[in-house]
């Protein structure tokens, strides 16, 4: 798919992915010439197919890590192996991919009626290691919601770990 | 208005350039890889997997260095026969770094990935069904992964072990361009044999590598006491099908229930029970493999 901006007859730009929706990815484009902008919603089938060709929008800056994919989409995996960030320079230059990671993190992104995290419990979400992080934040929520909490403070934070047993 | 021709690129995602890229990386690991295998068979449950893990065991025993990818995303069994199943595995400078077997094998498999043994593999996805129909691209990714992703350093042999059925063979055949061979396990009962043709002929289609030759597995039974050879059922079949196909029979593993302890304690029998017919067979079909390279 290419996009050109009738405006200006310039070919549109990749800009970035945006939360999805129930599932679909949104990736927005930008007119290099007058900005404009406009949003590709892709359908949950058109995402779940670019998360397992584990393909990125936006082009490769970097490359991917190794065993990206069975890391990032494997539902439940052995929490001793590889379950942490891959170090950097892995894998011809390494880094990490935006695609994926944008994936995996718009995934895991609050309902917009979920709970709320307050600034200390955000400030402590920081501290997990990056690649647990999206993971322990939507078992967290998981978890204010089912108890009926509309904000996570470090309260919450730590009845939900004694919960989860972490 | 300037047509699809006329624009650079799609936007700069470059999705092409990226699978490239990942045939390219896959290429760039497997060129130190001198001869990859892959073992197929026609039915589930005839032993494949114990016969990749025994021929991996075997070639390292005689010298080789050897590497095993467990292609069967779903139903993998490699780690534990090959002792690795709980292994630490970790990142290397290059990749991850895979688990050793004692005999020294290299080992790759989703199981080195599972919380554990009951664990079943799911993808993340919104929806279960989404996890369905997108399941096989899932598995293929995943197994370029392993083949790509893991440090195999220099190898003599890398054996895949397939999951059963050809479904996944056209697949295979876009991951593994340079594959050296395939191998097919049978067992010697005619519902097998009817699903291993069937196999035999896609593989012949499909690959284009060529068929190394044909294992019949459960051929007999050995009697522990008395050490007389009985057939399990009717004999000859195989032998006649291998002759159809114009393809080698490798060699007839008999039936020895020790191969199934062995591989549920992680222990190679090829190396514990090395003087049994059966050990003694897949020593011969060891030998089989390398003359045909040779
Ligand atoms: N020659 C043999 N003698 C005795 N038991 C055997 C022999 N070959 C395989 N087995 C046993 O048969 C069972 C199936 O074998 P295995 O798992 O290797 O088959 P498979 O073809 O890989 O199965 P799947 O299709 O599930 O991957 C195992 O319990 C194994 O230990
Ligand atoms: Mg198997
Ligand atoms: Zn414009
Ligand atoms: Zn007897």
């Amino acid at each position: 798919m290419k996009f050109l901006c009738l405006e200006c007859n310039t070919a549109m730009e990749f800009k970035e992915t945006a939360t999805p929706d129930q599932g679909s990815l949104t990736a927005i484009f930008e007119c290099p010439d007058c900005f404009a902008e406009f949003a590709m919603h892709m359908n949950p089938w058109e995402t779940q197919m670019l998360k397992s060709l584990n393909v990125q929008l936006g082009g490769k800056s970097e490359a991917a890590q190794p065993m990206q994919m069975v890391r990032s989409f494997l539902s439940e995996k052995n929490p001793d192996n590889l379950t942490s960030e891959a170090p950097t320079g892995s894998i011809e230059g390494g880094g990490k991919c935006p695609f994926s990671s944008a994936v995996a993190e718009a995934f895991q992104e609050p309902a917009a009626t979920g709970p709320v995290w307050t600034p200390e419990a955000l400030e402590r979400l920081e501290r997990v290691p990056s690649f647990v992080r999206s993971m322990a934040k939507s078992s967290i929520e998981e978890f204010a919601r089912e108890n009926g909490h509309t904000e996570i403070t470090t309260e919450v934070m730590d009845t939900a770990r004694g919960n989860f047993g972490m | 208005m300037k047509t699809y021709k006329d624009l650079p690129a799609d936007g700069g995602s470059n999705i092409v350039g990226q699978v490239t890229e990942q045939v390219n990386r896959l290429q760039r690991r497997l060129a130190s890889v001198n001869h990859t295998v892959a073992i197929m068979s026609g039915k589930g449950g005839v032993g494949k997997s114990s016969v990749t893990a025994n021929l991996a065991s075997a070639l390292r025993l005689r010298g080789q260095s050897v590497g095993v990818v467990d292609a069967d995303i779903n139903g993998p069994s490699i780690a534990k026969m090959m002792g690795v199943r709980g292994e630490q595995i970790d990142y290397g400078i290059d990749g991850v770094k895979p688990a050793i077997s004692p005999l020294g094998v290299k080992v790759m498999s989703m199981d080195l990935f599972l919380k554990d043994d009951e664990t079943p593999v799911l993808w993340e996805s919104q929806t279960q069904r989404d996890a369905f129909t997108w399941r096989g691209t899932m598995e293929m990714s995943a197994l370029r992964e392993f083949l790509s992703d893991t440090e195999w350093g220099t190898l003599d042999y890398l054996l895949i072990d397939l999951p059963p059925g050809a479904d996944r063979l056209p697949n295979l055949v876009d991951l593994l361009p340079n594959l050296g061979g395939a191998l097919v396990v049978t067992i010697p009962s005619g519902v097998s044999q009817l699903v291993v043709k069937k196999s035999l002929t896609m593989a012949k289609k499909l690959l284009n590598a060529p068929v190394i030759g044909v294992v019949e597995n459960m051929a007999a039974y050995v009697c522990a006491d008395c050490g007389k050879t009985e057939n399990l059922f009717p004999s000859g079949h195989t032998e006649e099908m291998a002759r159809q196909f114009d393809v080698s029979l490798l060699g007839q593993i008999p039936f020895d229930p020790r191969i199934s302890i062995a591989a549920d304690e992680g222990i190679a029998f090829v190396d514990q029970y090395r003087d049994t017919p059966a050990g003694q067979t897949f020593f011969g079909i060891t030998d089989e493999i390398r003359m045909f390279f040779k």
